[in-house]
């Protein structure tokens, strides 16, 4: 029954995808387009699916805290493992006392990107909008999708990571106080004596002018590695959908195990993004041991490519 | 037909190598859009801490010091219990050993209560003996003076009826006197 009902769904979305595609509709930009503006401020159709999904948790979370219980059933129950399964995962990254401060932002950026990039693959985003009409319409510009991906949009995802990065700043340098957190980023790690002393602080300070070049690049790589794929999911599906060529009717059928694999990768790529910021953070808070933490830190990058 | 590609290959190629300048075009990265885009997030985060993590969060919190609370009381009650137990124990073994203390008074007040009555019997006993025998000595002087008294007169009887003389009281007495002297010999 539930393959039935899957298979439907998924037929749905090829046959809504595709008659939109035939209707005119333009193919996938790289950019979120813009819906309205109120004044400088602009409205995408990316920024609207985020806040869908946000108002999606929130009311969740609502519904689930309503009529807390101290034995929890239902949505209270699911609630609960969730974020207390997420509260583990990440105090085993971050320790005790950082994720108790932190929580909050790791929590909600998991839960966004997850149900952002799980959203994005709902029949209707994408497909659904209004035709461009009138003087200055390019001819590869006339149709609007109402809503779009929300992490297929560069901005979308630089403005996360900047997010992290001030937050970032913000947490390390408070747990380290500004002297501890240059020390942490240039200062020798072990005992020298002598002329070794002199050589270790030259390397040391070498080194740190990397690690600050990497710090730098975070936020650039965080951005690029979750819009590329989510990006990237989204084209193959709706380039899967215009395999069929004439046979429209049958173009629900080339994308279906994309949408599963689809699934994997918003998962995946919400757990990156979330254990890799986590381990960022874990590396400037911790206080001895910082050749393990590069070491972490590299094996994390590996296992995130 | 495939739009990444049609991005990539209408993409112009710098000489320049602005590759920055390139990536915000193509992915229309514009302050406008990106603080726009911060300013959403911001929002959303906000949020979402506020209204979907926070309650969660804070019932997790309260559960965790429930659970805190009472795994704490039940160490206090174990503490208590064993605290408790010694406290028993200890108050049995002093209620044993004053019983015991007890028992050894009343012994001991038993054997002199004992010894006590037996000393007050003796003495009511001799008492008795001494009174009894202080009553014999009475009892034996006013029978001797009478028995004096009965065999003076017998004497004086006896003279007087041997003799045909009425005796006079000297006679009488000397007479009495001569005799018991005699018999006392």
């Amino acid at each position: 029954m539930r393959i039935a009902l899957t298979t439907l769904t998924l037929s749905l979305i090829g046959l809504s995808s595709a008659s939109a595609g035939a209707g005119g509709h333009d193919h996938l930009p790289a950019y979120a387009e813009e819906i309205f503006h109120a004044g400088p401020f602009i409205v995408t159709n990316s920024m609207l699916m985020v806040w869908i999904v946000a108002i999606f948790i929130i009311a969740c979370a609502q519904l689930a805290t309503r009529k807390m219980a101290m034995i929890p059933q239902g949505l209270q129950n699911f609630a609960e493992w969730l974020v207390e399964s997420l509260y583990d995962f990440l105090e085993g990254i971050l320790g005790k006392d950082l994720v108790k401060k932190t929580f909050w932002f790791f929590g909600s950026i998991f839960i966004l990107i997850l149900l952002t990039n799980w959203f994005g693959l709902i029949p209707g985003v994408g497909t659904f909008g209004w035709a461009l009409t009138g003087p200055g319409v390019e001819a590869h510009d006339k149709f609007r999708p109402f809503l779009r991906g929300g992490n297929a949009d560069l901005n979308m995802t630089i403005a996360m990571s900047l997010t992290f990065a001030v937050l970032w700043f913000y947490w390390a340098i408070r747990e380290n106080g500004l002297g501890g957190f240059f020390a942490h980023i240039f200062a020798p790690k072990g005992t020298f004596n002598g002329i070794m002393k002199v050589m270790m602080f030259l390397v040391f300070g070498f080194v740190g002018v990397l690690e600050l070049i990497s710090i730098a690049f975070r936020p650039v790589a965080l951005s690029f590695r979750l819009y590329g794929n989510i990006f990237a999911g989204e084209n193959i599906l709706e380039n899967m959908m215009l395999l069929v060529g004439k046979y429209e009717w049958l173009a629900w059928l080339p994308p279906l195990p994309f949408y599963f694999l689809e699934i994997l990768v918003g998962l995946v790529q919400a757990l990156v993004y979330t254990m890799l910021t986590a381990v960022f953070l874990r590396l400037i808070c911790e206080h001895d041991d910082h050749g393990h933490g590069h070491d972490e830190e590299n094996s994390i990058h590996k296992k995130a490519h | 037909m495939i739009s990444i590609f049609e991005t990539l290959a209408t993409a112009p190629v710098t000489d320049s190598g602005n590759v920055v300048l390139e990536i915000t075009k193509n992915f229309k990265v514009y302050w406008p859009l990106l603080i726009s885009q911060f300013i959403s997030f911001a929002i959303v985060i906000f949020l979402l801490k506020k209204f979907a993590f926070g309650p969660i969060q804070k019932m997790l919190e309260e559960r965790r010091s429930r659970i805190a609370d009472g795994e704490a009381k039940l160490i206090e009650i174990q503490r208590q219990l064993a605290e408790s137990e010694k406290t028993t124990a200890a108050a049995i073994a002093k209620a044993n050993e004053e019983a015991q203390r007890m028992v050894e008074e009343a012994k001991q007040g038993a054997i002199l209560f004992s010894e006590q009555k037996s000393q007050e019997a003796i003495s009511q006993a001799q008492a008795i003996l001494t009174k009894a025998e202080a009553a014999a000595k009475a009892d034996r002087d006013r029978l001797q003076t009478e028995l004096k008294r009965e065999f003076g007169r017998l004497i004086a009887a006896t003279t007087s009826q041997v003799t045909g003389k009425v005796l006079t009281d000297d006679d009488q007495r000397r007479i009495n006197e001569e005799a018991l002297a005699k018999v006392e010999a």
